[in-house]
């Protein structure tokens, strides 16, 4: 518990120091795993502790992002509220738009469920683009941040600041709820929905009201991001914006409080790093997602508590091996298949069959500094050996992991 | 006894239920009084599950009435017959398997003190409801395993959290359905006692296979066969009717 709590400080206080420590670029990127964090951890509260698995949670997301930018160009751009207090706006629509949603989608559970609420974000994409008005068409909205309380909201210092305020009093509320009489509810609701009938309880209530809160989160985090942007586009409303959310909260795991927020935080900064470099970083972003499923179900958080556990039953030195081995084999893997994957994405490029072509032959492929021959044995023999390599570290890693359990 | 007494609290009458061309409850007239321990029994097939289907709100009639202390319920849901004061426990058992007996047990109290949608004060910050979620575990003995998962349980432990979850309502009509079933005779003798215990100044409707416990427990017994009530009695008066031992009783002896 203590140990908990000092951890939770370290990170509020490494995140107050961040803007101290980060170039311009790499802070407006923290502010998108900020509101990505929020948008997951609010995702996390349905589908992980409420056991509803929605699919398009990126109509309440865009809905309160839309909203937000409207309460910035009210009267005449003077807004709604002050700039620090627009976000509320974007939660209230998430609310609003949330109950009514979540009336329909909760009469049914499991796929009936899902296939509700993609409907509705579908709906929501579809019409958008038509409601020139509300969604500002094809090129979206665009609106300003009004100087409120002596700040001039101009700097992206600044931005990050709100941002941060909001995100951890959003998540300090997320997690109050999951102690409330309806916050444990949403877990009953997850474990057996009949025996809860049984017990009195009207469970679609249950349902909506659970739904109601993700969604205003969701909204919340939605009018953070107008208000980081200063625009809001229909394209908010992609399917992609859906499913980048559940794939966050289940690599990051959404067993545990902060595990979807984890899991967004380090796939947003992934994107942003690794975006400019490959093409193909939506491919490494499902492979995650997959092996994550299959070998750690319980995400990345998980892993943090079977790593503790190792420790407690054979201690920091045995489990120290373990991990070593483990972080090994996947650098190795990561690294022969990113390496397979650049290779044979460029091989197989346009650019590259047109070059082919000219030369009538094979021509190097230049990547990581060094041009590769396609023809040559070694060139392909290297991710070869790495995911070799990786492989043997873990069966390895798995003997002594069992060895130890 | 008092004429209050003999008013029924539940009053079953002309009770039909159809799935489809099948009539499985073909016109059943019950009443059980106020205080007393009603055990129903008949063979396999006979209707006793969805009979109490049809009275806890599971499944609703075809034809026929029921009443719970003067008010008709055919047809209510589930949630509504339960805060009108009858709860019943399910012959699968069926808790909440990932949560803690304590917890299990605290959802099924909450519920009476409408907290369903209280998301302004911490769960644990509530006295009372930690109380009373304390004294129900402590009247199944379950207290020293509050801790533990409901799906950890053993059987019969699963079986007392149960009872506790059916009592936190403080219904006035409880409805167990095989409260024994795959017990071992030990845990079955721990059972009916403390049925007998926890059930004692409400009024108990029991489905039940055990003969034993049937007859030690129920002050009076209705036998239900193809969907009708062929008799209901005492133990005694049950024992000796003619019908009831051809249609049911003899063959479970000589089984």
């Amino acid at each position: 518990m203590r140990t908990t709590l000092s951890l939770l400080v370290a990170g509020v206080v490494l995140l107050a120091a961040l803007p101290a420590l980060l170039s311009a670029g790499l802070l407006i990127a923290s502010i998108q795993m900020l509101i990505a964090a929020l948008f997951a951890s609010a995702y996390g509260m349905l589908s992980g502790r409420a056991g509803m698995l929605s699919f398009g949670h990126a109509a309440y997301f865009g809905l309160g992002a839309f909203a937000t930018v409207h309460a910035m160009n009210a009267f005449g751009g003077s807004g709604l509220l002050p700039t620090p207090l627009m976000p509320l706006v974007g939660a209230g629509a998430g609310l609003a738009v949330g109950i009514a949603a979540g009336w329909f989608a909760t009469q049914r559970s499991g796929t009936t469920f899902a296939m509700i609420t993609l409907a509705i974000a579908e709906l929501l994409h579809a019409l958008a683009p038509q409601l020139k008005g509300l969604f500002g068409g094809e090129s979206g909205l665009s609106t300003m941040r009004a100087p409120a309380w002596g700040l001039a909201f101009g700097s992206t210092i600044q931005v990050y600041y709100l941002t941060l305020a909001w995100v951890l009093l959003a998540l300090g509320l997320l997690y109050f709820h999951s102690r409330t009489p309806a916050g444990r509810l949403t877990l009953a609701l997850r474990e057996n929905a009949h025996r809860l009938r049984f017990l009195g309880y009207d469970v679609h209530g249950l349902g909506v009201s659970a739904f109601a809160i993700s969604a205003m989160f969701s909204g919340l985090a939605g009018g953070l991001q107008a208000l980081s942007n200063e625009a809001a586009n229909y394209a908010v409303f992609d399917a992609g914006v859906s499913a980048t959310v559940v794939l966050n909260s289940y690599i990051g795991g959404v067993g545990s409080f902060l595990g979807p927020a984890l899991g967004a935080a380090l796939m947003t900064f992934f994107g942003y790093a690794v975006s400019d470099a490959t093409q193909s970083w939506l491919l490494y972003q499902g492979v995650l997602f997959v092996l994550v499923m299959m070998f750690a179900p319980a995400g990345l958080s998980g892993l943090f508590g079977a790593g503790a556990r190792l420790v407690e039953r054979t201690g920091w030195r045995r489990a120290a091996g373990v991990a070593a081995l483990v972080a090994g084999a996947a650098l190795l893997l990561a690294a022969g298949g990113v390496f397979a994957v650049e290779m044979l994405q460029r091989l197989c490029s346009h650019d590259y069959r047109a070059l082919a072509q000219a030369a009538a032959g094979w021509p190097a492929i230049p990547l990581l500094g060094r041009p590769w021959s396609p023809a040559a044995a070694s060139t392909w023999l290297l991710p070869a050996a790495l995911l070799a390599c990786g492989g043997v570290l873990t069966v390895a890693a798995r003997r002594r992991f069992g060895s130890a359990a | 006894m008092s004429d209050v007494s003999d008013e029924p609290i539940l009053r079953i009458r002309g009770l039909r239920k159809s799935f489809g061309p099948v009539e499985i409850i073909r016109g059943v007239d019950l009443e059980l009084r106020a205080g007393e321990r009603h055990a129903l029994i008949g063979p396999n097939g006979a209707g006793k599950s969805t009979l109490f289907h049809l009275i806890s709100g599971n499944l609703r009639p075809s034809a026929g009435e029921i009443v719970l202390d003067g008010q008709r319920i055919d047809g209510w849901s589930p949630q509504r017959v339960n805060r009108s004061g009858l709860a019943r426990s399910f012959q699968i058992t069926n808790i909440f398997p990932k949560l803690t007996v304590f917890e299990n047990v605290r959802i099924a109290v909450m519920q009476r003190h409408r907290l369903q949608y209280n998301v302004w004060r911490r769960i644990e910050r509530m006295g009372a409801i930690r109380e009373e979620t304390g004294r129900l575990l402590e009247r199944v003995r379950l207290q020293q395993q509050a801790a533990t998962l409901g799906g950890e349980m053993s059987y019969s432990g699963q079986r007392s959290l149960e009872l506790a979850m059916t009592l936190a309502s403080d219904p006035q009509v409880v409805l167990l359905d095989e409260p024994m079933a795959g017990m071992s005779s030990e845990e079955t003798q721990y059972t009916a006692a403390l049925i007998r215990e926890v059930t004692a100044g409400r009024t108990l409707l029991l489905v039940e296979h055990d003969m034993d416990v049937v007859f030690s427990l129920g002050e009076r017994i209705s036998v239900l066969v193809y969907g009708q009530l062929v008799a209901t009695g005492t133990p005694a008066e049950i024992r000796s009717h003619r019908g009831v031992r051809e249609a049911y009783l003899g063959e479970e002896h000589e089984a």
